[in-house]
């Protein structure tokens, strides 16, 4: 196994033990939270906590998402179109998605480093507000990374587009969306 | 200008195949880059704030509820039951199946889930049994759309965040429309059946169906432990929710031993993929909803539609169609995200009740589920069915007179949303 694939497997594995990690830590935070409510304590850090990590998984998700192509799309249209056509289609939307994401980075970066200047701490958790918002450009990043990957297949016809083919990734998957 | 703008912007993203969530994304930053004084840090901010708002922390919890139930035997367990209630009767078996698909949503908050956890088994049973494939994938690809009316349903967690409508309201607001649906169902199921001589089932003993009954039940208490914590005040949707998805753990893995513990992490990383692309549209659907509210477009909608002289149930004929048309292209949640911002101001101004509005939408969403070109429900069926798309939709087009009827009598008789919340003295 050559070095890159062995970094990009890690950063697969990475994304995946995270996301489970994080599921299964804010349902039993929750779970914890009514189950001591009704002896009358819990923790004040236990919402805050949650909802960060609501926000780390999801913004982890997302990438993820790009790799095993579940981001929902419109398809319709693109896959009628003539394969030369087709490919160019799929650039110009896998680019669109790159300024996406470097909008979102941008305005990510410059929150976390107006945060940084602020210095202050998360209401309920002992943590600087910065840290725990810094995965907005750290994911926006990985996004990129992600889009790149894409468009490279693409460009070389190993992929047409960015969502799987209706039926072949559905199959028994129906906890999707809705 | 600028509404025009954002609405090409978000058409063109959304034909060349674009993710819907970026879609959205990008048309709002532009449009608010382009038109107004707001900096990409506000949009940042604003992203990243959606997980944070606690109605749709319920979001995950009860999708990781559902991989559960999903996975293990519990959608099994619930057609036994309703196969030994029903089954004896001509046409039996697909009675049983439709009610397995009621049974199934109430503990699941999704159509196409629904369609995988009953259709897996009943479709295949059916045909054994002598029902035509095309009869059989009909029955499951539209009952399978209950998953989103009876409660739990993601579609009202995401309709009542968004409008701020009370979650717990909106559910129990369902069950009665529901339950209508099902019965109707039920009876064009009846009346098929005599026509075209359909299979009976052996006939339960009282034994065997008190026993199909008690394996059943730990599932369907799910159901009683949401509505009845979140009405007896002992906890929120979103906790209900998260004691939904422990439960449904603890079923699964101990009480029924479908899942092992090492399969746990599968469905987590599932469950998890799953919130995480419909969060992503949610975030971008907030900031549209953003830069729709700062460029005032609902007001302006608003103003138009109301200078048409439109009386409530016009407005209602416009907002049906709207909905159906954008449920074919698009899955409910995006439909609902995208729209419900532009409607419910106008619909609050007319008078409408903001449940009976929300039960409405799920309505038209369940028929876009099973309509071409974009049906979910459509494509799940075939793939758990086996067969062509179009065979599915030969298949589920005839059954959508019922849910037509069903959707004309909720739409212009709110008392069919509101009765049982009000009964129980929650509106």
């Amino acid at each position: 196994m050559s070095t890159g694939l062995l970094i990009r497997n890690t950063i697969d594995r990475l994304e995946e033990g995270f996301m489970a990690v994080s599921l299964a830590f804010m349902t039993l935070l929750t779970f914890t939270q009514v189950v001591l409510r009704e002896f009358g304590g819990g923790w004040v850090w236990s919402l805050e906590a949650t909802t960060y990590t609501f926000g780390w998984m999801v913004l982890v998700g997302m990438s993820y998402g790009v790799r095993t192509k579940s981001h929902i799309a419109v398809d319709l249209f693109a896959k009628k179109l003539p394969p030369p056509i087709r490919r160019i289609v799929a650039l110009t939307a896998v680019g669109l998605c790159l300024v996406y994401c470097g909008f979102m980075f941008y305005g990510g970066s410059i929150f976390v480093d107006r945060l940084m200047m602020l210095g202050n701490n998360a209401r309920d958790i002992p943590l600087p507000r910065w840290l725990l918002t810094s995965i907005i450009p750290v994911a926006f990043m990985l996004l990129t990374y992600r889009f790149l990957e894409l468009a490279w297949a693409i460009n070389k016809g190993i992929e047409t587009g960015l969502s799987a083919d209706h039926g072949a990734h559905r199959d028994n998957k129906g906890d999707a969306e809705t | 200008m600028s509404a025009l703008f954002l609405l090409a912007i978000l058409f063109v993203c959304l034909t060349i195949g674009m993710p819907v969530a970026i879609s959205l994304g990008l048309a709002s930053i532009s449009t608010i880059l382009l038109f107004a004084d707001q900096s990409l840090l506000s949009l940042a901010q604003r992203f990243f704030h959606t997980m944070q708002i606690y109605p749709l922390l319920a979001v995950p919890f009860f999708i990781l509820a559902a991989t559960f139930m999903t996975t293990g035997g519990v959608a099994k367990r619930m057609i036994d039951f309703a196969n030994a209630l029903v089954g004896h009767f001509r046409g039996g078996l697909a009675m049983a199946a439709l009610l397995g698909c009621a049974f199934f949503s109430a503990v699941s908050g999704s159509a196409p889930a629904t369609v995988v956890a009953v259709g897996g088994v009943m479709i295949g049973g059916m045909i054994n049994s002598g029902y035509t494939p095309r009869f059989a994938s009909g029955i499951i690809c539209n009952a399978g759309t209950l998953g989103i009316l009876i409660p739990p349903s993601l579609v009202m967690v995401i309709y009542g965040a968004v409008t701020e409508t009370s979650i717990g309201n909106l559910f129990i607001a369902g069950m009665l429309p529901g339950l209508i649906l099902t019965l109707a169902m039920m009876a064009t199921i009846a009346i098929i059946a005599k026509r075209q001589d359909l299979p009976r089932q052996p006939r339960a003993t009282l034994r065997e169906l008190l026993r199909a009954g008690w394996e059943a039940l730990w599932g369907l208490i799910l159901l009683l432990i949401i509505l009845g914590g979140i009405y007896a005040g002992i906890f929120t949707p979103t906790e209900a929710a998260a004691v939904s998805a422990v439960y449904a753990f603890l079923i699964a893995v101990f009480v029924y031993r479908d899942i092992r513990l090492n399969d746990v992490p599968k469905v987590l990383t599932e469950s998890a993929k799953t919130t995480a692309m419909l969060m992503f549209i949610i975030a971008n659907a907030y900031l549209f909803a953003f830069v729709l509210t700062t460029e005032q477009i609902p007001q302006a909608a608003s103003e138009w539609i109301i200078s048409l002289g439109l009386p409530p149930w016009g407005f209602l004929i416009v907002v049906n169609i709207l909905l159906l048309v954008f449920g074919n292209f698009m899955e409910p949640t995006s439909v609902v995200l995208i729209l419900t911002p532009i409607i419910f101001p106008i619909a609050t101004q007319m008078g409408i009740d903001p449940i009976h509005l929300g039960v409405m939408m799920v309505l038209n969403m369940q028929i876009g589920l099973v309509t071409p070109p974009v049906g979910l429900n459509l494509f799940v069926t075939a793939s758990v069915a086996k067969t062509s798309m179009e065979e599915v939709i030969k298949a589920a087009v005839p059954w959508l007179i019922v849910l037509f009827t069903v959707l004309i009598l909720v739409t212009y008789i709110p008392w069919i949303s509101l009765i049982v919340p009000s009964l129980l003295g929650v509106l």
